[in-house]
């Protein structure tokens, strides 16, 4: 595999607490505009290794690589990347619209693009005249929206979903992992489209960033198999600190790797 | 339980607090405010009756006269101005410790807490006494320092030489009372601001900050961003009670001020109690309690948007100091609140012990001597005595008052809770609506005593109660009344919670099992509740044993409590009689300690707010 069409590339990451192994030699790479799922068990160190691609961890040992620059001593507010918290970590003391502009204000945007872009993000998630709304009156649902409006306006390279669909019940779970499905799919196409018609000096700044029509490299965390099924192009799949089989969904249905994951996966 | 049992019993319990309130608590309130609107001497209730007393009025004439007295308006500035700058000073010194409290996990952290919570709960006239002994203290210390061999070595002879003899040893000497005020408000009220932000801070939840440094936020931008904001109500909360605490400062500003300060609080003493000028002591009380009020109602709206910033699942973020900067932090803070909590005390606690250049006990076998003969003598051991005895007496009334208000409040939130079954009935919802919006007001009317100054309270009692049917002015009793209005609201605080915490499951299943009523109160409620009592009961006696400001006013000489014999002490010329007060306030500062610290160990819930 040439590492050159790798946009993300983890390699050998240790973690440790105290005596405890929470990962142990995980490798994994993510080709551009790729959606990975991380599938495991609770307590298996999914969020630790997304936490450690974020810069909220340092790993014992290894390194992740971005478009093949080390990140290791990048702090986590200059990597461009987005997440979004299972809990959402909407901020209580701002509004929808400040909420979604935060990191748009980060980088010193014009008022003026800040406003457009977070009208546009509105209108993606379908909460259009939510703006105003303080955090507290929004539904489950909404909070996942506007969390999920958040975390793609500032035009990551890079969004990690932590169980984004963990905080809401089953009914509500299955209705926005088809919504969510959707409006992944359509930043990812339509991204430098829908910008080409507002300013031009948004254009030119869009396309800098990102090459015309390749979708954001995605990783999705889940404990999950039908949602990661649902959404992937590669499934890892994890299990206690360990990757234990990274293919596409078709192989790990037809040939799970070991027992683990074939139970895992209730096959 | 049968129907006329469902209403007798919170009838029977609802009625001990009410008529404890009406009676002790706003009656002699009302008192002050018919005092401050009408002429002293007659205002009965036929009188009020025939507009007799309307021609009399002379509220406003003696309000005019007392805004007009540049001496009273002068002391009104002080009291805010003082107030303003404690409130400043203590929120500069507490919120850098309160980050390092609220951001790291470490060993002796409780301990530390502790530390420097005691200076809350001590008594004033304490707190007062060891700040008065700081300034000869560092003196000592300082001309100790000076004389020893290593200063000569370090400084030279001629540097040494010029500070023993220039201003800078003169300029310890004067005790600038100013500082000593603003020193000890800051000692007391640091722990609040303390607990309420570290407390707030360690619950702010880490994925907040690390949702706004994903988002390109530096710490720098997510601490004025995020962080910041967030805290903002809680650190007003803090300061604002902060304010109200200082503002109605009594007994540091009377022995620390001397005659030439007075906050409104000791203008009211002096007023009353010196120059028997009661309207104009109950014009300033009526100020008073408007200002405590309104301050009191924007606390609890802060409140509220506390809770609202709260997030909702509790997680605390605590985490282990890694970096030699953040060990660095914590050393500091320690060090800090060892120094600024543990010195004065530590300071009390030497001069204590400490005569003529060595140390012995002889003060405190002196508290139990009349040396000087004196027939108005009346003996340390008695005004111990008697404290203990107004402690019991307080401990109980406020456990019986306190523990059926919290009924009360918990019964009328039951009926909120049955107001969903109600809906249906129609006048029925009308009974239930209004027994909400009263369960709901319950709360507030019961913390009201807390918001008012106990030399308010104790100016009203005396010019109410001095009467028959309900004469308590050479009661035993005042006192302890008094001190129950302070206390009793703790007892409220402390078991409602743990009434709440019993589900009525429990309480079904025994009934179930063929308890009465009454054995399900012993065995099930009762047992359930027993810690927080007994954490009433200490706040109760803590409270009972260092309150100063009330006992002064309504205290008689042979019912003198420990905090006014140390307050007379302190006034009296002699070392044996500063010594004897030195003793006295550490044997006080040591029994509150005491109480406190077994307090916070057996306090159950990580509650760490006021």
């Amino acid at each position: 595999m040439n590492s050159y069409n790798n946009e993300l590339d983890i390699k050998n990451i240790c973690f440790k607490q105290g005596a405890d192994n929470i990962l142990l030699n995980i490798n994994i790479s993510i080709k551009k505009g790729q959606l990975l799922s991380i599938l495991g068990p609770s307590g298996c160190g999914k969020t630790t290794l997304l936490r450690i691609i974020a810069g909220f961890e340092k790993p014992y040992s290894g390194e992740i690589l971005f478009r093949e620059k080390n990140m290791s001593n990048l702090p986590t507010h200059k990597r461009n990347f987005g997440m979004m918290f299972q809990d959402f970590a909407l901020f209580p003391h701002k509004n929808v619209f400040q909420n979604i502009s935060f990191g748009l204000e980060m980088k010193k945007l014009p008022k003026k693009e800040i406003a457009l872009r977070v009208q546009e993000m509105l209108e993606l998630v379908n909460l259009e005249q939510y703006g105003k709304r303080d955090i507290r009156e929004l539904s489950g649902g909404e909070r996942q929206r506007v969390a999920l409006a958040r975390t793609l306006a500032p035009s990551p390279d890079l969004i990690m979903l932590d169980e984004p669909l963990g905080a809401l019940d089953r009914q509500l779970r299955e209705r926005l992992l088809s919504d969510l499905c959707f409006i992944l799919n359509r930043t990812r196409e339509k991204r430098t489209k829908r910008k080409i018609a507002k300013t031009e000096e948004i254009k030119s700044r869009i396309s800098e960033k990102n090459e015309v029509n390749k979708p954001i490299t995605t990783i999705w965390v889940t404990h999950d198999h039908n949602e990661a099924f649902a959404v992937s192009d590669i499934v890892c799949v994890m299990g206690s600190g360990k990757v234990e089989q990274i293919d596409s969904i078709e192989n790990l249905r037809n040939s799970p790797a070991n027992k683990v994951v074939a139970d895992f996966l209730g096959l | 339980m049968d129907k006329r049992d469902k209403y007798l019993i919170p009838l029977i319990v609802g009625f001990i607090p009410f008529i404890f309130l009406l009676l002790f608590y706003f009656y002699p309130l009302a008192g002050i405010f018919l005092r401050s609107f009408f002429d002293q001497n007659d205002f009965t209730f036929q009188s009020i009756l025939s507009f007799k007393l309307l021609k009399q009025a002379v509220f406003f004439t003696n309000f005019l006269k007392i805004f007009q007295s540049s001496r009273i308006l002068s002391i009104i500035w002080f009291t805010f101005w003082q107030a303003s700058v404690s409130t400043i000073l203590t929120l500069i010194v507490a919120l850098p410790c309160s980050y390092v409290m609220g951001t790291f996990e470490f060993k002796g952290k409780k301990l530390i807490m502790t530390l420097a919570t005691l200076p809350f709960v001590l008594p004033t006239i304490v707190v007062a006494t060891s700040f008065q002994i700081i300034p000869s203290l560092i003196q000592d210390i300082t001309l100790l320092l000076l004389n020893s061999q290593v200063v000569n070595l370090l400084l030279g002879e001629h540097i040494k030489n010029s500070l023993l003899d220039n201003q800078f040893l003169n300029f310890l000497k004067n005790e600038n009372p100013m500082v000593m005020i603003f020193f000890a408000h800051v000692f007391y009220n640091f722990s609040v601001v303390l607990r309420i932000t570290s407390s707030f801070w360690s619950s702010l939840s880490k994925d907040m900050k690390e949702a706004a440094s994903i988002l390109g936020a530096n710490n720098f931008q997510t601490f004025f961003k995020i962080t910041l904001p967030l805290l903002k109500p809680a650190i007003f909360a803090s300061a604002m009670l902060v304010f109200i605490f200082c503002f109605s400062s009594f007994g540091v500003v009377l022995i620390l001020g001397g005659p030439s300060f007075s906050t409104i609080e000791v203008e009211i003493y002096r007023q009353a109690a010196h120059l028997f000028n009661l309207p104009v002591a109950s014009i300033l009380s009526l100020f008073q309690i408007l200002f405590t009020f309104g301050m009191m109602l924007l606390y609890t709206r802060l409140q509220k948007k506390i809770d609202r910033f709260t997030p909702e699942s509790e997680k605390f973020s605590l985490k282990k100091p890694y970096s030699a900067i953040e060990k660095l932090l914590i050393f500091l803070s320690v060090l800090f609140i060892i120094l600024l909590c543990g010195f004065p005390m530590a300071a009390l606690l030497l001069k204590s012990i400490y005569y003529k250049g060595s140390l012995s006990l002889i003060f405190y076998r002196e508290l139990f001597l009349n040396s000087s003969g004196s027939i108005f003598y009346v003996s340390p051991i008695v005004a111990i005595s008697n404290s203990l005895m107004f402690a019991f007496i307080t401990i109980i009334m406020a456990l019986i008052v306190g523990s059926c208000a919290a009924i009360l409040i918990k019964q009328c939130s039951y009926t909120n809770e049955n107001l969903e079954i109600n809906r249906n009935f129609g006048i029925k919802k009308n009974i239930a609506s209004l027994q909400t919006l009263f369960g709901k007001l319950l709360e507030p009317i019961f913390m009201l005593p807390l918001s008012t100054s106990a030399v308010t309270l104790g100016f009203g009692m005396i010019i109410t109660l001095d009467k028959p049917p309900l004469n308590l002015r050479t009661s035993l009793f005042l006192i302890p009344i008094i001190h129950t209005l302070v206390a009793f609201p703790f007892v409220v605080r402390a078991v409602l919670p743990a009434l709440k915490s019993i589900p009525l499951s429990l309480k079904e299943s025994a009934s179930i099992m063929g308890a009465s009523p009454f054995r399900v109160w012993l065995h099930i409620e009762l047992p359930i509740i027993a810690r927080a009592l007994s954490i009433g009961a200490i706040f109760a006696f803590t409270v009972s044993l260092g309150e100063f400001g009330a006992a002064l006013f309504a205290a008689r000489p042979e019912f003198t409590t420990m905090p006014i014999t140390i307050y007379k002490l302190l006034g009296q010329p002699g070392i044996m009689n500063y010594g004897q007060a030195m003793a006295m306030s550490s044997i006080l500062m040591l029994v509150t300690s005491i109480g406190f610290i077994f307090i916070e160990n057996i306090r159950q819930f990580g509650h760490e707010g006021f």
